[in-house]
């Protein structure tokens, strides 16, 4: 369904309805790490905890879940957030990439 | 290869490692291979003056070169999205890697008696650029999670030997300045 035409075509009934908070609840977007063979587990952890000041434990712990299941989400937030935490990631050679919470 | 302790810690703003001459050299001449590559992707000039003048390289396609596009990966899966966030940020990210790069070199030229000494930020640009070499190297010696063992058995007389013992050697040593930094970070 065409969003603009909708909204134009239709009664402020119907605009109301498309601006309650459900309709409106921008699903967040998150950062994703995935795993590269070539970074050192230590290095990750580090760049956990530096670029997100994650404390030691919770930067160890993203760092195995990338390193085990092959990815792991390491932000989530307003898209331009995820747009900087991506850039500073492959800043420091990181893998990483930012998409809609699909879940 | 010399050093054996690689970097370590002095006091609350320094990190300290002392090289053998081939290690100066290879670290020097690894800087400079990693600050040509990062330029080939300056050639396709801004055509828009605008975009030009603001720093805009207005290359929006991911790299031919497989070492080119991990170093500046793609930030979607999707690849419209990707294309324009690569539009507005790749000269950046490729300007901070160039730095990152410089830094190891110029600080390996002006040392003395190939002694270095970091302060953090420093540190921090020799780790990106660290790493960002062993990327380039990892991508030449398709090093992926099944292949260390192969890279290990690799026979005496193989060219990539050499490339993978500077590649171990680099993680070794990144490993060490990660672990001086780790110290700091945890206080």
């Amino acid at each position: 369904m065409d969003l603009r035409m909708s909204i134009q075509g239709d009664t402020k009934e119907k605009i109301d309805d498309l601006s309650s908070p459900l309709f409106f609840v921008d699903r967040p977007w998150i950062t994703i790490v995935w795993d590269d063979p070539v970074n050192l587990m230590s290095y990750v952890t580090y760049v956990f905890m530096s670029v997100f000041e994650y404390t030691k434990e919770r930067a160890e712990e993203l760092m195995l879940k990338v390193h085990n299941e092959g990815k792991a989400v390491v932000s989530s937030g307003r898209r331009e957030e995820m747009e900087r935490d991506v850039q500073r990631l492959h800043e420091f050679g990181l893998w990483a990439t930012l998409q809609r919470d699909d879940q | 290869m010399s050093s054996e302790s690689g970097f370590t810690r002095h006091g609350k703003n320094s990190f300290v490692a002392t090289f053998g001459k081939s290690e100066r050299d290879v670290l020097i001449n690894l800087s400079e291979q990693l600050i040509e590559i990062l330029a080939e992707r300056i050639d396709g000039q801004a055509t828009d003056p605008l975009e030009a003048m603001v720093g805009f390289t207005g290359q929006d396609s991911p790299p031919d070169d497989e070492v080119l596009l991990r170093l500046l990966p793609n930030a979607y899966a999707d690849p419209v999205d990707s294309s324009e966030f690569r539009r507005y940020t790749e000269s950046v990210l490729r300007e901070k890697k160039r730095i990152h790069a410089l830094a190891i070199r110029s600080h390996l030229l002006n040392s003395e008696k190939h002694e270095v000494a970091l302060d953090q930020e420093s540190a921090q640009a020799w780790l990106g650029a660290m790493n960002d070499i062993r990327l380039a190297l990892g991508v030449r010696l398709g090093v992926d999670s099944a292949s260390h063992e192969q890279l290990e058995l690799l026979a005496p007389d193989d060219p990539m030997r050499g490339v993978y013992a500077v590649f171990t050697w680099l993680g070794w040593l990144q490993g060490t300045l990660v672990d001086a930094l780790m110290n700091d970070v945890e206080g």
